[in-house]
């Protein structure tokens, strides 16, 4: 029946998912119907918006302010040269239109923060953290948990990074980390290095746990963060919870809307 | 000096100038340009590995696209070699791309690993699986091994002296024994965490730093989203690199193959 409804062209681009027993027609239609925001197209970004729009992820929200970069192309691997100096969502968006026409792309070439975080977030089913500062990261969890979102996050570091999913009610990114690391302790800058390859790892496990979460199979990194170091190659899962003192998720929460969060991670930090 | 283009790795102590330039200086095949060739060849270019051997008789089609993500639509009926090499030359136009529109065979994988510093294995078949395999063994040359079926997948390193893929899995399964991706399906993302997973130890091996997945092999289950790596040792009757080894030249290869009757010609 589901089948049915797919196109002829349909069948045949998403023929390897129509044979797996946990997506089929029916989960293909889900995929199709769905509609993920991803939050910074960078090193993250770019494998979570190849993946997302191969899989056909029916609508896909790019959000990020910045250019591209020459030093970006040693990593962000759905830039390329003629994208050189211009926004990174329209050249993410010009790059996942020409590998599936199927699907549609909605680009937010700003900044997401506390004035239009809610707005943008509410228009999507999941959300993804493709960011690389701890502002946006806290920003992006308060948003998600109110308006009662799964966030899938992921982040990395020099040769590590971590995934991990919150869904609402199960913990969020402050029940992991209450507190941002001080201010200085962990830079987040031009100067930090990056291996090349690491991102690929962590964003493909961010869009793998996307389309879980869409379809709604499988164990989903929900409670638990799976941590990778990619010297060491080793992967290794923490588990934690949902944290009842939690200022945002917890039984009694204390933060009911967006905060100032350049002082949350600044200024707070500090004291 | 940094580059301006890979400056945010150079700047990490394990890759360096020197480390970049080693990449710059290295040459690396990957055999099958498909799910795991797509991330594979993508994040060897991103890092300034200077010159990359593309291997893979097929052209492109519809039913590819929900994972090779190194493709257009537009690509489809175009040789998967010539697309590749036209995206990786967008991401990087300095490198050197070696486009071989042929199949790796018994006849032909000699001279594929003496043109390489390393190959990366992103094939589909058991059968190739094993031959570069017993190659890399045979002509002292590191392979990362890559496999991935529906939601999950594996790799192994097989450097020279360490354990080989014949010491953890003695031969190929017979056909028919193990679904093709075409009749299991597959997870694009699966294949983008293995092939990453591999990008990251051709790396490594090249840069001779870290630990390589040499006698561990690493497996993930996307499904459940769990991740093992478990160690294995040499067996010391590895038909292929134990010192009983009954594979030993290339040139003869099928007639040492035979007896399990795969035709690798």
């Amino acid at each position: 029946m589901a089948e049915r409804s797919l196109t002829p062209e349909q069948r045949q681009r998403y023929a390897r998912h129509l044979t797996l027993a946990e997506v089929g027609a029916a989960g293909q239609q889900r995929l199709l119907r769905s509609r993920v925001l991803i939050v910074g197209v960078g090193a993250l970004g770019s494998p979570v918006a190849l993946y997302l729009a191969a899989a056909g992820v029916g609508t896909i929200g790019l959000a990020d302010h910045d250019r591209v970069r020459l030093s970006n192309l040693q990593r962000q691997v759905i830039h390329s040269m003629d994208g050189l100096n211009r926004a990174k969502v329209d050249g993410a968006a010009r790059t996942v239109g020409a590998l599936n026409p199927d699907i549609k792309v909605e680009t937010v070439g700003e900044t997401v923060d506390k004035g239009n975080a809610m707005g943008l977030l509410g228009r999507y089913d999941v959300i993804v953290d493709g960011t690389d500062s701890f502002r946006a990261r806290y920003l992006l969890s308060d948003a998600a948990y109110l308006l009662r979102k799964p966030l899938v996050h992921g982040s990395i570091f020099r040769i590590e990074g971590q995934v991990t999913v919150f869904v609402p009610g199960r913990g969020c990114y402050r029940c992991l980390y209450p507190e941002p690391p001080p201010a200085g302790a962990i830079e987040e800058s031009e100067d930090v290095g990056v291996f090349a390859a690491l991102p690929g790892i962590i964003g493909t496990i961010q869009a793998a746990e996307t389309i879980k979460l869409i379809i709604g199979v499988g164990d989903g990194l929900v409670n638990r963060v799976l941590l990778h170091d990619t010297m060491a190659m080793t992967f290794r899962e923490v588990r934690y919870r949902r944290n009842r003192a939690c200022p945002v998720c917890g039984d009694r929460p204390t933060v009911l809307g967006l905060v100032d969060y350049d002082a949350f991670v600044g200024v707070e930090a500090r004291s | 000096m940094t580059d301006a283009r890979h400056h945010r790795q150079q700047i990490l102590t394990e890759v360096g100038d020197a480390g970049q330039r080693r990449l710059e200086r290295a040459a690396v095949a990957i055999v099958g340009i498909g799910g795991l060739g797509s991330p594979v060849a993508l994040y060897l270019a991103a890092a300034g590995v200077g010159r990359l051997g593309l291997v893979d008789d097929q052209d492109v089609e519809l039913s590819n696209l929900n994972r090779q993500i190194i493709f257009e639509e537009c690509d489809v009926g175009r040789p998967k070699v010539e697309a590749a090499a036209g995206r990786l030359l967008l991401l990087d136009a300095g490198l050197r791309i070696d486009a071989r529109h042929e199949n790796v065979r018994a006849s032909n994988v000699a001279s594929l690993f003496a043109d390489y510093d390393l190959v990366v294995d992103g094939t589909d078949a058991f059968e190739t699986k094993f031959l570069l395999n017993d190659a890399a063994v045979m002509l002292r040359k590191p392979l990362v091994h890559g496999a991935v079926l529906r939601w999950g997948g594996q790799v192994t390193t097989v450097l020279p002296d360490g354990p080989c893929l014949r010491c953890l899995f003695r031969e190929p399964p017979e056909p028919g024994d193990v679904q093709t991706c075409e009749e299991a399906g597959i997870i694009g993302a699966a294949t983008g965490i293995v092939g990453s997973v591999q990008a990251e130890e051709a790396l490594k091996v090249l840069l001779r730093v870290g630990n390589p997945l040499s006698g561990r092999i690493f497996q993930h289950d996307g499904l459940l989203g769990e991740t093992r790596t478990t160690m294995f040792p040499r067996d010391p009757d590895c038909p292929v690199c134990s010192s009983r080894a009954r594979i030993t030249d290339l040139a003869r290869y099928e007639e040492q193959v035979s007896p399990r009757g795969h035709v690798l010609v």
